[in-house]
């Protein structure tokens, strides 16, 4: 086959025009965070959940929510707390009686059935509950009962955690951080986005958010970022990131060795090398370029990496742990 | 992607020479510091010559920048990846060549990203060519201590071409004393031992070997000297008694008209011709009448008396004697026959001796360069003769034709085996030469001896005296043996000095000279 008969599913132009339409409509209500949005809808083109962390008030859910406004997309949000049933979330199948009286079970679905799920503080409920969203994340269906049934497409689920109030908090377990595509941590804002925060928050009128793309947008969005070549190299880059992030293997530099428990699985390096197709799209180019794996390298491996005690004592974080792969010598043989 | 391979082929020149240069930088240094380990360890294990093994670590400083150069010729892949790196592609160039025939996709869109990006791409911005600076460093130093170190004196390389210079002089010594060995070898005179020039042949194969094997020349030397010291033993002490009993009892003869040949070639030591004069005689005797025969009796009587250093001989000449007392005509043939045989022995003895002689004038000259390289050597290894006194060494010249060998003190100069001519009684005669000099070493009597050079006025005040322990105080024994002989012979020529023992000192100054 020719390469004139063979058409991208989206034409590149089209998937540059949306993504910056859907990153203005964010920034009518989201004052600065632009690498925060750029993230967040690397994370949906992907089709990956998003763990974001911050503190209080600084927007989350704010943006989660002009999210789903700016994509035409269901939304709905949970407040996770210790006393949170997994039913709540999932939903439940209920006694019905109808006009003629005759009951029978229903389900009635829960909040996970709609387009764009925020998890408010998704740590602070139970693990019983925490586990409810694994089968949805990775699935994209719910099991109730004997049924399974799927879940509206697309679904993406944007949790978020306080790290300040951990107290009455239950961690989130290895194998479901591993399902999230980033976990992005919200930085404050400066002075300048604060001032702009308060004028635009404390005034008369309040922007309203349109639609600038579709649930389809971003399945063709997906398509396109996945055509995307990567050469050799890159991958053998991303690859060697990825490897050099277990404490066993010869590329883990000394940090690794000496504050890592277990290493990023390989949906780390899926992470790296989808999220950098993205980010490349975005950037205008058409190919992954190393810059564009170690630019989501912090996003998609900050999660994936588990400390050890001598890390915690030692206070080092794996924002280190990340640099230091990033950093070392092996990690960037190409 | 005709602008993209265009980028690449330029680039891929730039990168050539700027690796052309980085191997040069690496060839050199490895070739400066292989020059180093090569002089480093020349120190001990010193080669001779080395410059193949310099010139092979130059070569191998060559081969390596080559190899390497070759070897890191870069490929399209790494000339991609290196313009994405230098001139910030993101990877444009290098994907774009990596799915240069991909259809399709975004394939089409990246070649002509990729494109669009080499057009616009400026090759000067890679930089100028990376000079490994801290290699070069490196080379620089490894190549001025290698040039250091071959400036400077080697000790080991001196001590392996003292070492070689010693062997070849062993070896032609060896050879030189071997050529002896074969002539000596040869059929031996009448009269004389067959199993002692045997054993004369035998010495000389050994001395070679020995020579040959010795560790040092000076170890050499001493084994020849000993080899000389052997061969000495090989001759017959009283063999000048023996001739001095012959020329004796030859002149008691020669005053017999019958028997005047047989004396006059005793009397001139002629012992060939005087044992064939008296098997003359032998065979003459009866035809003699009898007032000849007992003037002969008579005559061969006075000769037996006068050849008491021969006891055979002084014994047939008695018996002769007595037989023709008697009247007894055939004992007296035999006894003169056997006076015959014996100075014919005597005759075989002197020219075996006369080959010893030659032998051990062989050795010496064998042992004369050994000398020179033992010197030589210890002149190098920094270890002069200082301290150690005059050296006694004995040319050997003169002795050679000694027909006594006496032992004593030679010259109030230490004590030594010397060999030297002289009629006095074995043991007991003067005039033997050589012996130790101040340091004591023991002399054989044929070597060159050295004396202590005399005090000379240099016409300018100043003495030129001799200064023991410094080599070049001693002269060789030439230039001072007229005035020991002047000075010895005005000491002997006293009245109460025996002629005998006067001429037994002009015959030894006689010798010397000779």
């Amino acid at each position: 086959m020719r390469a004139a008969e063979i058409q991208p599913a989206m034409e590149p132009e089209r998937f540059q025009e949306l993504a910056l339409a859907i990153e203005a409509e964010l920034a009518k209500l989201i004052v600065g965070q632009q690498e925060l949005m750029r993230s967040v809808l690397i994370a949906l083109i992907a089709g990956g959940h998003v763990l974001l962390e911050g503190q209080p008030g600084l927007g989350k859910t704010v943006l989660v929510r002009s999210l789903g406004r700016a994509l035409d997309l269901g939304f709905a949000r949970v407040q996770f707390t210790p006393d949170l049933m997994p039913a709540d979330v999932t939903g439940t199948n209920i006694v019905n009686e109808d006009d003629s009286g005759r009951r029978r079970f229903e389900f009635q679905p829960g909040p996970l059935f709609t387009n764009l799920l925020l998890a408010d503080e998704i740590n602070r409920a139970t693990p019983k509950t925490q586990s409810s969203l694994l089968e949805a994340m990775q699935e994209r269906q719910v099991t109730v009962g004997e049924r399974t049934r799927p879940l509206p497409s697309p679904f993406f689920v944007l949790a978020t955690q306080n790290p300040i109030e951990l107290e009455g908090t239950y961690p989130l377990p290895e194998a479901q951080l591993d399902r999230f595509f980033f976990k992005l941590l919200v930085p404050f804002p400066n002075a300048t986005d604060l001032a702009e925060i308060a004028r635009r928050t404390t005034g008369v009128t309040e922007a309203e958010l349109q639609p600038v793309a579709s649930g389809e947008d971003l399945a063709a969005m997906s398509v396109l970022a996945r055509e995307v070549p990567v050469a050799e190299p890159v991958m053998e880059r991303a690859v060697n990131i990825l490897l050099a992030t277990h404490p066993d293997r010869p590329e883990a530099p000394e940090e690794v060795r000496r504050y890592v428990r277990w290493g990023a699985s390989p949906r780390g390096l899926q992470t790296l090398v989808l999220g950098g197709r993205i980010r490349a799209l975005l950037e205008g180019r058409y190919n992954l370029a190393l810059e564009d794996v170690e630019t989501v390298a912090a996003p998609a491996l900050r999660h994936r990496i588990f400390l050890n005690f001598e890390a915690d004592a030692a206070g080092v974080d794996t924002e280190r742990v990340v640099a230091a792969v990033l950093g070392s010598r092996s990690a960037q043989r190409r | 992607m005709n602008q993209v391979r265009a980028l690449l082929g330029q680039a891929r020149m730039r990168l050539v020479r700027d690796r052309a240069v980085v191997w040069a930088t690496n060839g050199g240094a490895a070739a400066a510091v292989l020059l180093l380990g090569v002089e480093v360890a020349y120190r001990r294990w010193p080669l001779d010559p080395a410059w193949p093994l310099l010139l092979a670590a130059v070569v191998a400083g060559l081969v390596m920048a080559a190899a390497g150069w070759i070897l890191a010729w870069p490929s399209w892949q790494e000339v991609a990846q290196t313009v994405d790196l230098r001139l910030g592609g993101r990877e444009r160039l290098t994907t774009a060549l990596e799915f240069a025939t991909e259809g399709g996709g975004l394939y089409v869109r990246q070649r002509d990203d990729a494109a669009a990006f080499a057009g616009a791409a400026d090759l000067a911005r890679l930089g100028p060519p990376q000079v490994p600076v801290k290699t070069l460093a490196a080379a620089g130093a490894a190549g001025a201590a290698a040039l250091a170190l071959a400036l400077l004196p080697n000790p080991a390389l001196q001590d392996l071409r003292q070492h070689r210079a010693d062997a070849a002089a062993q070896a032609a010594a060896a050879n030189q004393i071997e050529a002896i060995a074969r002539q000596v070898a040869g059929p031996g005179k009448p009269g004389e031992d067959p199993a002692k020039r045997q054993k004369l042949a035998q010495e000389l194969q050994q001395a070679a070997a020995a020579a040959r094997r010795a560790p040092d020349p000076q170890t050499a030397v001493a084994n020849l000297s000993q080899a000389q010291q052997s061969l000495g033993q090989l001759k017959d002490p009283n063999l000048g008694a023996k001739q001095d009993a012959a020329t004796a009892a030859g002149k008691q003869l020669a005053q017999n008209p019958d028997a005047a040949k047989a004396g006059s070639a005793l009397a001139s030591q002629n012992l060939s011709g005087a044992a064939s004069e008296l098997n003359k005689l032998a065979q003459n005797v009866p035809n003699l009448t009898q007032q000849q025969q007992q003037q002969l009796a008579k005559s061969l009587s006075q000769a037996a008396n006068a050849a008491s250093g021969d006891q055979k001989l002084q014994s047939s000449l008695r018996q002769a004697a007595e037989a023709l007392q008697r009247g007894d005509t055939s004992a007296a043939q035999q006894a003169l026959q056997s006076a015959a045989q014996e100075v014919e022995a005597v005759n075989g003895e002197d020219q075996f001796q006369g080959d010893v002689n030659q032998a051990i004038n062989g050795l010496q000259q064998a042992k004369q360069p050994l000398e020179n390289q033992a010197l030589s050597g210890q002149g190098q290894q920094g270890a002069s003769s200082q301290g150690q006194g005059q050296r006694t060494q004995s040319p050997g010249q003169g002795q050679a034709q000694g027909q006594g060998q006496a032992q004593g003190q030679g010259q109030g100069r230490g004590q030594g085996q010397a060999q030297g001519r002289g009629q006095g009684q074995p043991g007991q005669s003067s005039g033997g030469n050589g012996g130790g000099g101040a340091t004591g070493k023991p002399a054989n009597g044929t070597e060159p001896v050295y004396v202590p050079s005399q005090a000379q006025d240099t016409g300018n005040g100043q003495n030129q005296g001799s200064q023991p322990g410094v080599q070049n105080d001693l002269v060789p024994y030439e230039q001072v043996l007229a005035q020991y002989q002047s000075s010895a012979l005005s000491q002997v020529d006293r009245a109460d000095i025996p002629e005998q023992q006067r001429q037994l000192v002009q015959r030894y100054f006689s010798d010397l000279s000779r």
